[in-house]
């Protein structure tokens, strides 16, 4: 019998594999291609953005609006919320009133329900569901670094095979354990980015280039949640990235990447300023720490237990299922 | 009278006495390698430390203290041993 709590493995069974490590890789595309968006599900977020950007330039017709985020780098998990920016020549637009009568326009025109205003914050947006779709979205207003950020990652996905998939596990991984949300401590989305494309950079076997990083995504998971949940040095190494490659740093070199309160903290050096570090927000890496350590525990243990086992007793049995939860609505 | 006196771990797999064959890493520790002509050069100015952050060694190679308070008993993937041996 198959179980359906990991709904990934119908219809793709992998057990009769030599090596644990490829049926693990097998796996992890199996997942990837199961929680990728269908032709029809892009062709909808593709005219909501459409509508709501239409409605943007009725309004305001010096502003335009842009995507960024997970949805601008094909990076999202179903059902996450599409990131947007609001930007215009006269770079106006981010004060209460602009908010409010952006939010107004958009229930006028009914491409807005759930409408919530958030004018005080550090970034002020306004979040809403579009009643068509029931997509969830969030505008923020004259920022440009979300869209830089979105370019450079976009750069990295061309130059780095295997990072789109290694990341979706991560961020999977993450969301299930609610270790995701900056406002709580968690890894933002642009930080795993950042980890999982300095692991790939840094990793013997890709250096050396004796490894196809495709074909091997079993090993590497494991090989990343190792490296960031039992040996990287949280006190002392500072993660720098730039477009073109990744690279670290003892902290001490740039007091901008310590923390005032703690040593052990993850600094991710920002490819667009030097002295600001990405991570910042995510004060609760010792819990991430943890949970990397016990996702590999977890799959380690799993490889002994299926590599022992007979084939018969291998079937319709999932070595992802362990670590990743899916709890979202059937695909 | 301890009870471990007796146990002697040892795996026939890697010869190593710190765990027995049934945990050996190298279970699922194995890269499917690239065929000759496919391969490039060693990025070699690209060898960073995940323990100190300087430059020129892997985090398992380190000299320094160790950072992290997990041990690290059978080795990581950041090794200088995970390099190719005709690079070593
Ligand atoms: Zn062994
Ligand atoms: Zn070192």
């Amino acid at each position: 019998t198959l179980n359906t709590d990991y709904p990934w493995i119908l219809n793709h069974d992998h057990s009769k594999q030599r090596e644990i490590a490829d049926w693990l890789t097998l796996e992890i595309k199996d997942f990837v291609a199961y929680i990728s968006p269908s032709q029809e599900e892009i062709t909808v977020r593709n005219a909501t953005i459409g509508k709501i950007r239409r409605a943007v330039k009725e309004l305001w017709p010096d502003a335009d609006l842009h995507v960024f985020g997970s949805f601008a780098t094909d990076l999202y998990l179903p059902g996450s919320d599409i990131d947007c920016v609001v930007n215009s020549s006269a770079g106006d637009k981010e004060n209460r009133n602009c908010l409010y009568s952006l939010a107004s326009f958009l229930k006028r025109r009914k491409l807005a329900t759930q409408v919530e205003v958030i004018a005080k914050a550090r970034v002020p947006i306004i979040k809403f569901v579009e009643p068509e779709s029931q997509i969830h979205i969030d505008v923020s207003f004259e920022r440009t670094n979300g869209v830089e950020a979105a370019k450079i990652i976009r750069g990295w996905l061309t130059q780095t095979p295997g990072l789109r998939e290694l990341v979706l596990i991560v961020k999977q991984f993450l969301s299930a354990r609610r270790l995701n949300n900056v406002h709580t401590g968690g890894l933002g989305g642009f930080s795993v980015i950042c980890l999982v494309y300095a692991f790939l950079e840094l990793h013997p076997r890709t250096l050396s280039a004796d490894i196809s990083t495709t074909e091997n995504l079993g090993i590497l998971l494991m090989d990343l949640f190792e490296l960031y949940g039992k040996n990287f040095g949280y006190d002392h190494v500072a993660i720098a990235v730039q477009s073109d490659g990744a690279s670290y740093l003892p902290k001490q070199k740039n007091s901008n990447l310590q923390n005032p309160r703690t040593s052990f903290s993850l600094a991710i050096q920002d490819p667009g300023d030097a002295n600001n570090n990405i991570s910042r927000g995510s004060f609760n890496i010792r819990d991430i720490k943890k949970a990397f350590a016990g996702a590999f525990d977890l799959l380690t243990n799993r490889c002994f237990e299926l590599d022992a086992a007979t084939f018969k007793d291998r079937v319709g049995k999932s070595i992802l299922g362990n670590v990743i939860k899916y709890r979202g609505k059937e695909r | 009278q301890c009870p471990h006196k007796w146990r002697r771990i040892f795996c026939t797999l890697c010869n190593s006495k710190r765990h027995s064959r049934d945990r050996c890493p190298s279970i699922w520790r194995s890269y499917y390698l690239l065929q000759g002509n496919r391969r490039r050069a060693l990025a070699i100015h690209k060898i960073y430390c995940y323990n100190c952050g300087e430059k020129g060694h892997f985090g398992d190679d380190c000299y320094h203290d160790r950072s992290s308070r997990v041990p690290n008993e059978d080795g990581s993937a950041f090794s200088g041993e995970n390099l190719p041996k005709q690079v070593k």
